[in-house]
Order: C-alpha cells, then structure tokens, then sequence
C-alpha cells in the first residue's frame, strides 16, 4: 500500500516536472537556449491563476487565463531579448536568461505585484471525484493534476506531429537558416514555440499552487534549477526523454526520501541523479550522439 | 529576373565579396566557376538572405530584395540547394519534401512530389528513411528534390557535385539541365568547370571575390586563364 502510495504521489510530482520540461525542451530546441527565465514564467502562471480564481471562482477559467498570459509574458521575453541575440554565441543569451529570472523574481516580491508572502489557492479539485482503487488511489486535486497534464500532452503531441507548425519546429531545430530558405517565417514559428512552450510553464505554476495552496514570488527557484537537470538528462531537446526524465527523478525522489528517510535534502537528489548521468550517460537517457 | 549590382559582403573586418556585378535572364543556366575560397558560397548565401551585404543591390523580377529575409525571398520564387545539401536529417525523404512545399497548397505539394519522384525514382523507392541514412549521391538529389518542390522561378544551387563519384556527376548535371523544361532559372556556383560548362548558357570566373571573366561556355573553354585555372591547362 505504501508503495503504491508513493508511486501515486511520484506520477502526480512527474506530472509537473513534465510541463515544466515539456515548454523548456521546446525553447532548447529551436533556439538552443537555456532559458533560465522559463520558472519566472511558472511564478506568473500561478499568479496569474491564483489572481482570477479569487475573482471568479472557477478553476478552470483561472488555468486558461495563466496559460494565455503565460504565453504572451514567454513570448515577449522572446521578442526582447532572446531575438537580438539569436546570431550570438550561446553564453550571451545563457547569461542573459539568469538575469532575467533574477530581475523577475525580484520584481514580484515588490509589494505592487505578489509581495513578500504566500497566498493560498483554494481551488481543490475544481469538483473533481477522488479515485481509490486497489491499485491506484487518486485525491481530486492529484485526480485534476494527472488530468490536465495528460490533455496537454495529447494536445502538444498532435501540435508537433500533425501540423504545418510542429514540423516547422522540427525544421528549424535541426537547421535553423536552411528552414528559413524553405520558405519558414523564423519571427512567427519561434514566437509561437516561445507561446505555447511559456503557457505550459503557466499551467505547470497553478497545477503546483493549487497542490500545495500556496503561491509565492520565489516559487520558481526549484523548478528553475530542477526543469534544467530534467533536460539535460532526457537528452537536451528531446521531448520523449524530458517525459521519461520527469518520471525517473519524481520517482527517485519519492522512493529515496520514503525509504532512507531524509538522509540529504530532497531537493538535492536531482544533482545526484544528474552527476551519475553525467558520469555514465553523459548524452542524456535518450540523447543522440 | 535576377540582377547583382556591386555586391560587397564580409565576415567581421575581411571582406570576402569586392563589388560583384551578375545577372540571370528567364530560363537561362548560368554558371559561377571559381577554385576554394574564391566566395562563390558567400554569394549564394547572400542571394537567399542568410548573409546581409554591407553595399550594393539584389533584385529579382523588378523588385529590390537586398534586406528581405530568406522566407520572403523563397515566397518570391527563389529555392537553394545549400553547399552540402543540409537536409533536415533527422526527418524522413518525404518530411524534407513536404517542407520543400511548406508555402504551397496541398495540391501543388502533390503535384510537385510527382514530378520529385519522377525525376529521383529512387526517392520515391526511399521515401520512408531518415534522411541522414541516405547515401551522399541521394542525398544530393532530394536536396535537389526539395528546392523543386517550391515550383521555384530561380533555383540557387552550390556545388552539387562535390563529394559525387564522377558518374553521378555526370548525371546530376544532366538533371540540371533537365529542369529547365520546369521553367526555372538557375545560377549554378561550380569548381568542376568542365562538367559545368557543358549545360550553361553563359558563365562568369570568380577570383578572389572578383568577377574576372564572363562569356558563354564556348568562349570560357578557349580562354587560357579558365585553361589553366580549372580545366588542367
Ligand atoms: N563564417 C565565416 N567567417 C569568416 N570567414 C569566412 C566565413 N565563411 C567563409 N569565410 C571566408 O570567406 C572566403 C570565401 O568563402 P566561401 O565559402 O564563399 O568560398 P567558396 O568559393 O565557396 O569555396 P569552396 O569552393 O571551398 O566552397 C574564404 O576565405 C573563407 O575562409
Ligand atoms: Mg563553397
């Protein structure tokens, strides 16, 4: 039982992890940028969602709002910074993204915008049933949690395989100058990837503020740091090993501190994970070359 | 339909391109000729938009295009066949096509793959494999195949026979050829002169980013600087 317990907890953790890495990879991909700033993005989601449900009340209009204006803060972020550096050596815009995050979460913990402290997100399961089974018990938040992780992959899934845009992407990932000589518009396709990429980090931030029922400015230092080791070990620019990276570093995380106890931070297990990949895999579980 | 006034074009301090004048009529071959490093790249890579010129004027059925982007350009009709071919390598023969097609409708996007699979049988026979798996000759002609697949009016090719055993050069060229009755223009850039000027209409010698020569294939061979230079004295 409590192993399945973990592993339930595991899935719902991963689940996170996912859209976080899922919109990261994304950007790697096509700019080949670390985009650093990518967890301020997540803080805004969440703050954003945190903002219209106490207006409103509903959940699912809150995740829709943190979503869209998570995509258009992703892509202004690109258009004014990222964009001018796009001829620059790597570093450049590297160096500039940890700016960017730092000045960003600076900025909300002003007073004018999230403030110094925590806000709760009493969202719940927006009505959703709990699931308990023999094999799989669910509460409604981690119920909603798996399930709109689930619909936005399908739906990325369908973006980057089944249209006219996914395979723009594709182009421009592997030859950025030879998609723009098929005839590739490089300012809408990289916006859009910048759009769709921010808004799962948007989702990713209210899924996580409604599970804890806390959203704070500084929210997005884990994830800034950990959505990184997750690239890096999926293979840097694969979605498929961003997937299965969520999942081994969620489960690791949840088995290690469930069996030995706290014999070292949580948070710090994902380093530890990515040393030995370093070490063994260095390519990443589902890197090329 | 296309005319190069004056073209200069660096890298960083060093200009590569000194004051390039050249022009290609409707449905003419024209031929480039020049040895390693002459800048016969750089001039392609400047006439599709990946590198910007600091002087001079580009422009294209009447129309200047000198600070349009590559896209634009490709929608006004130009497709390249890169130095190397830069397929996309990891998609498939038919990915790497259907992006050739990426601003045409469906049903040019079908009509232009018929006439890519007529032309490269053995495309059609590979449709399905990653193109990175492909053999060099193959993939030579679906880098071909996908400049084609945009119905392009000017089509910029460098040095498709480079890397090619002396027979597939020898056929490549003839497929060159063959593609006029497509209504393309091409501007050909070759240090294989001697295969090269048996399908131009006309052809000009870059030398150290200077245009030294230019005449029609019959002239150039008699020429004793192209002799010399690039058809073993
Ligand atoms: N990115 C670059 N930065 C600096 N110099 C460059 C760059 N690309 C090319 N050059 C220089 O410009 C000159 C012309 O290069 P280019 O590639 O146009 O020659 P080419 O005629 O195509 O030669 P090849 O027949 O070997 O392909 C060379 O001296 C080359 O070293
Ligand atoms: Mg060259």
């Amino acid at each position: 039982m409590l192993i399945l317990q973990n592993l339930s907890d595991a899935l719902i953790l991963a689940c996170t992890y996912i859209l976080m890495a899922a919109g990261l990879t994304m950007v790697y991909g096509v700019l080949k940028v670390l985009h650093i700033a990518h967890a301020s993005v997540y803080t805004v989601g969440a703050f954003i969602g945190v903002l219209v449900f106490s207006w409103i009340g509903n959940f699912w209009l809150a995740l829709l709002c943190a979503m869209l204006i998570s995509g258009v803060f992703g892509v202004l972020i690109y258009r004014s910074t990222y964009f001018y550096l796009l001829n620059a050596p790597r570093t450049v815009p590297l160096i500039a993204s940890v700016g960017m995050f730092v000045m960003f979460t600076d900025l909300l913990q002003k007073n004018f915008l999230m403030g110094p402290y925590q806000r709760a997100f009493p969202a719940a399961g927006a009505g959703l049933p709990a699931i308990q089974t023999t094999w799989l018990s669910l509460t409604p938040k981690q119920l909603l949690i798996l399930l709109v992780t689930l619909g936005l992959l399908v739906l990325l899934y369908f973006l980057l395989t089944r249209t006219r845009l996914g395979l723009s992407w594709q182009a421009a990932s592997m030859d950025r100058e030879m998609a723009a000589a098929v005839g590739i518009n490089l300012n809408r396709s990289i916006a859009a990837n910048f759009f769709l990429g921010s808004a799962l980090a948007g989702a990713a931030g209210v899924l996580v503020g409604v599970y804890n029922n806390s959203v704070f400015a500084t929210m997005g230092d884990l994830p800034s740091y950990k959505a990184f080791i997750i690239i890096v070990l999926g293979g840097m620019g694969s979605l498929p090993g961003a997937i299965l990276a969520s999942l081994l570093l969620a489960i690791v995380e949840n088995f290690m501190v469930a069996s030995i106890g706290y014999v070292l931070p949580r948070d710090s297990i994902a380093f530890l994970v990515l040393i030995l990949m370093l070490m063994f895999r260095p390519n990443g579980l589902l890197g090329r070359e | 339909m296309l005319s190069v006034e004056n073209l200069h074009v660096r890298y960083g301090q060093i200009e590569v391109l000194h004051g390039v004048p050249l022009h290609v009529q409707e449905g003419e071959i024209v031929a480039v000729l020049g040895a390693n490093g002459a800048g016969k790249s750089t001039l392609i890579k400047t006439l599709i938009g990946w590198l910007e010129p600091s002087e001079g004027e580009i422009s294209f059925q009447g129309e200047r295009l000198t600070h349009l982007s590559a896209w634009e350009r490709v929608r006004r009709g130009m497709a390249i066949v890169p130095e190397g071919g830069r397929l996309f390598r990891d998609l498939s023969v038919e990915d790497n096509l259907r992006l050739g097609a990426f601003l045409q409708d469906e049903n040019t996007l079908k009509e232009q793959l018929e006439v890519v699979y007529t032309l490269f049988p053995i495309l059609a026979e590979r449709r399905k494999q990653v193109s990175k798996t492909l053999s060099g000759g193959e993939q030579q002609m679906l880098a071909i195949g996908r400049a084609m697949m945009s119905k392009p009016r000017l089509l910029l090719i460098d040095e498709v026979s480079m890397g090619l055993m002396p027979i597939l050069v020898r056929r490549v060229f003839q497929v060159i050829r063959e593609l006029r009755e497509h209504h393309v223009s091409i501007l050909l850039v070759e240090q294989n002169a001697f295969e090269a000027l048996k399908i131009v209409n006309r052809a000009y010698v870059l030398e150290n980013g200077h245009i030294i020569l230019e005449g029609q294939p019959d002239e150039l061979e008699k020429d004793p600087r192209v002799k010399a230079a690039y058809l073993g004295g």
